[in-house]
C-alpha cells in the first residue's frame, strides 16, 4: 500500500515536471515570435542574431521533453488521461518546435527587408497586427493547456480563420503594389514570406489548441472541418 | 459524577432494608432493578450524545438530566464559543482579504513549490491569473516569459525584475519576489510604464539638446578653421561666411525655442481677462504663412468673429507654428485652409492639409520634444524638433487640447478646441476677413 501511495505521487510528480517544461518552452517560443515580429516592425535587427541563436535552446527543450515523455511511458505505463496528456505532450512539443522555426525565418527575414533598406511599402504595419493576433492565439493555446480550459482551446481554433483571412488579404495587397512597382519585388516578396511564417504560427497554435482539447476530453477533432 | 455515585448509595438504603424486612434476594433483585433503569437511562442521553456529534451544531445540542445536564451544558457553551470564534476569524480574513484587494500594486502568494495561493484583482489583470481556476497552478505556467521563469529559478530576489507585460503593449512591470514565513512567497507587481517613459524621456531630451547644438557647432567650428588658415578669394570666403551665418541662426533658433519652452513652463498662466483677436492675429499670420510658401500653396482663411482671452505672444507662436508647419510639409500645389469657428459655445481653430501626412505610428509622440516623424525631411525644412511641444504647452495653458489626425499621403489635420471660459460672445472687432 505504502509503496503504491509513493510510487503513485512520484508519477505525479513527473507529470507536473513534464507539464511545467513543455509550457517553459512555450513561454520561450512565444518570446522568440515576438521579438522576431519586433524587430521586423521596429528595423532593429541587432535581435536578429539574439533570436536565431536562442532557437538552439527551443530545439534542446523538444529534446529533453521527448526524452521525458518515453521515460514516463516506459517507466509508469500511463493509462487513461495520463496516457492522452503524455501522448498529446509530444504532439504539442513538435507543434512548439516549428513555431521556433517560423520565429527564426521572420527574423532573419525582416534583416533582409531592412537591409535592403525598403520598407517604404505602404500597409507593411498591417503584417504586425495580423501577427499580434497569431501570437496571442499561441498564448492562449498554452493557458488553456495549464488550465486544460477546452472552451478557451475552442476559441484559439476559431480565431484561426480570421488570421487566414487577414494573410490572404495580406498578400492581395502585396501582389498589386508588386504590379505597381516592380523595384519593390525583391522586398514584397520576402514580406510575403514573413506573412506566410505569421500565418503558421496561427496554425500551429490552433493545432496546439486541438491537442489541449484531445487531452482534457479524449475527443480527436483534428480534420473535423466545419464541425470543430 | 459524585452526584450519581451519591444517587446510586441512596438507592442501596431502600434496598438494604427491603433485603432485611423480607429477604436479601428481593433486597438485591430491586438493586439490579434500580441500576439496570439508570443505566438504561445514560444509554439513552449517550445515544443521543452520540447522534449529535455526527452533525454538531450549537442549536441543538442534546439535553439531559442530572450529571448529563451539566456535560451538555458545558458542550453548548463551548460549541457557541467556538462558533463565535470562527466567525471572528472569518472577518478579519475577509478584512485581511480586502486590504489586499485594495493594493494597488499586484500581489500574488506562492507555496514553497511557486504555486498559486492567493493573488489580488491587480495581479490577476496585469499577469493574466484568474484565481477560480489558477489556485494550486504552478506560476511559471501561466506567466510563461523567459526573463521570468528564470528569475523565479534563480532565487536571487535581491532585486525587482523589469518585465514587458505580454497582455499590454507598451506596458512595464517592476516585479519583486519577497520570501516571507519559512519558504513562502510573496509576488509583489507594480506597474512602472509611466516612470520608464519618463525616465526616457529625460535621457532623450538631453542627448537630443546635445546633438541638435553640436551639428551646427561642429559645421561653424569647421568653417572658421578653413577661414583662419586658409587664403581664400573673396567670394568663398563670404559663401563660407554665408554658411556659418546659417548655422549659427539654427542655433539661435533652437536655443530661442528652448527659451520659450522654460517660459511657458514657469510662467504664471495666461491673464483671463487680456482679449486677443483671433481674427486679426490669424490674418496676420496668413500673410506671414504667404510669405514662407512664396506662392507655391493656396492658404485659405476662414475665421468667425469670436476672440480669446489669454496672452497673444503664446497664442501667435501656437497657431503661428502649426500653420508654417502645413506649409513646410505640403508639397507646392497644395491646399491649406485654416479655419476658426463656433461650435457650439466652444471654438475650433484648425490648419488642414493636403500634404504628406504622418504615419498612425508617430501621431501619440509628436509633441515629445525633438521627435520627428522624418528626420531628414525635418532638418531640411529647418524645424527645431521643438514647434509641436511649444504648440502643446501654450494651447494646454489656454485649456485648449491638440488633436491631429493624418493619414500618410492625404495630408493632415491639426485642431485645438477651446472652451467656453476662454472666448467672448462676439468679437470685439467686427472687420468682416
Amino acid at each position: 500500500m505504502n509503496e503504491s501511495v509513493h510510487l503513485s505521487k512520484q508519477f505525479d510528480e513527473d507529470l507536473t515536471g513534464l507539464r511545467t517544461h513543455v509550457l517553459e518552452m512555450g513561454g520561450l517560443v512565444e518570446a522568440q515570435a515576438r521579438a522576431a515580429i519586433h524587430a521586423y516592425a521596429s528595423g532593429d535587427t541587432a535581435a536578429v542574431k539574439d533570436i536565431v541563436e536562442n532557437d538552439y535552446r527551443v530545439n534542446g527543450f523538444e529534446k529533453i521533453i521527448d526524452e521525458e515523455t518515453i521515460h514516463v511511458v516506459a517507466k509508469r505505463q500511463p493509462t487513461a488521461s495520463d496516457l492522452r496528456l503524455v501522448m498529446g505532450i509530444t504532439k504539442i512539443v513538435t507543434d512548439l518546435e516549428r513555431i521556433g522555426d517560423e520565429a527564426k525565418k521572420i527574423a532573419k527575414g525582416a534583416r533582409r527587408v531592412h537591409e535592403h533598406g525598403q520598407l517604404t511599402l505602404p500597409r507593411a504595419t498591417d503584417v504586425r497586427h495580423v501577427a499580434d493576433e497569431a501570437i496571442a492565439m499561441l498564448h492562449q493555446a498554452l493557458d488553456s493547456f495549464a488550465r486544460l480550459d477546452v472552451v478557451k482551446a475552442a476559441e484559439v481554433i476559431h480565431a484561426d480563420t480570421k488570421v487566414d483571412t487577414e494573410f490572404k488579404a495580406l498578400v492581395r495587397q502585396l501582389i498589386t503594389y508588386m504590379m505597381e512597382d516592380p523595384r519593390t519585388i525583391t522586398t514584397a516578396i520576402d514580406i510575403v514570406w514573413i506573412c506566410r511564417s505569421v500565418e503558421r504560427i496561427g496554425d500551429h497554435a490552433k493545432n496546439v489548441a486541438e491537442h489541449v482539447i484531445y487531452i482534457a476530453e479524449g475527443r480527436d477533432i483534428r480534420h473535423a472541418g466545419k464541425e470543430a | 459524577m459524585i452526584q450519581s455515585l451519591a444517587l446510586s448509595f441512596v438507592f442501596a438504603i431502600p434496598s438494604f432494608v427491603l433485603g432485611i424486612l423480607v429477604s436479601p434476594a428481593w433486597g438485591l433483585a430491586f438493586f439490579c432493578v434500580v441500576l439496570a433503569l439508570r443505566q438504561l437511562k445514560s444509554l439513552r442521553y449517550f445515544s443521543r450524545l452520540e447522534n449529535w456529534t455526527r452533525d454538531p451544531s450549537a442549536q441543538d445540542v442534546p439535553e439531559g438530566a442530572g450529571a448529563w445536564d451539566e456535560v451538555f451544558a458545558r458542550l453548548h457553551r463551548h460549541e457557541k464559543e467556538m462558533r463565535a470564534a470562527i466567525a471572528r476569524r472569518d472577518v478579519e480574513l475577509q478584512q485581511v482579504a480586502a486590504a489586499g484587494q485594495a493594493i494597488v500594486d499586484g500581489i500574488v502568494t506562492l507555496d514553497t513549490d511557486n504555486r498559486i495561493v492567493w493573488c489580488n484583482i491587480a495581479a490577476g489583470n496585469q499577469l493574466g491569473l484568474d484565481l477560480r481556476s489558477d489556485r494550486g497552478q504552478p506560476i511559471a505556467n501561466l506567466v510563461r516569459q523567459p526573463a521570468f521563469v528564470e528569475y523565479l529559478a534563480v532565487g536571487d530576489y535581491s532585486r525587482p525584475l523589469r518585465l514587458s507585460s505580454v497582455r499590454d503593449d507598451g506596458q512595464v512591470l517592476s516585479i519583486h519576489i519577497l520570501p516571507y514565513a519559512g519558504g513562502d512567497r510573496l509576488v509583489q507587481v507594480r506597474d512602472v510604464t509611466q516612470s520608464e517613459r519618463l525616465d526616457q524621456m529625460r535621457r532623450d531630451f538631453v542627448a537630443n539638446v546635445s546633438h541638435e547644438l553640436r551639428t551646427p557647432l561642429t559645421v561653424l567650428s569647421g568653417f572658421l578653421e578653413t577661414v583662419r588658415e586658409l587664403p581664400l578669394a573673396a567670394a568663398e570666403r563670404d559663401r563660407y561666411l554665408a554658411m556659418m551665418a546659417e548655422q549659427s541662426g539654427r542655433m539661435q533658433s533652437i536655443v530661442q525655442d528652448l527659451l520659450t519652452l522654460s517660459t511657458l513652463e514657469s510662467s504664471p498662466p495666461p491673464p483671463g481677462t487680456e482679449l486677443v483677436h483671433v481674427p486679426d492675429l490669424l490674418g496676420r499670420l496668413q500673410r506671414d504663412a504667404e510669405a514662407l510658401s512664396g506662392g507655391r500653396h493656396e492658404i485659405s482663411l476662414a475665421a468667425d468673429a469670436v476672440d480669446i482671452f489669454g496672452a497673444e505672444s503664446e497664442l501667435a507662436s501656437a497657431f503661428g507654428n502649426l500653420i508654417s508647419n502645413a506649409v513646410r510639409y505640403t508639397p507646392a500645389g497644395g491646399k491649406i485652409d485654416i479655419a476658426w469657428q463656433r461650435r457650439g459655445s466652444s471654438a475650433e481653430f484648425s490648419v488642414t492639409d493636403n500634404g504628406i501626412g504622418i504615419d498612425a505610428r508617430h501621431i501619440p509622440r509628436l509633441t515629445e520634444r525633438f521627435y520627428r516623424a522624418d528626420l531628414g525631411r525635418s532638418r531640411e525644412t529647418g524645424g527645431t524638433g521643438l514647434g509641436l511641444a511649444i504648440v502643446k504647452h501654450a494651447l494646454s495653458r489656454h485649456q485648449a487640447k491638440l488633436d491631429v489626425f493624418s493619414a500618410p499621403g492625404s495630408g493632415s489635420r491639426f485642431s485645438a478646441l477651446f472652451p467656453a471660459t476662454r472666448l467672448t460672445a462676439e468679437s470685439s472687432c467686427a472687420k468682416p476677413m
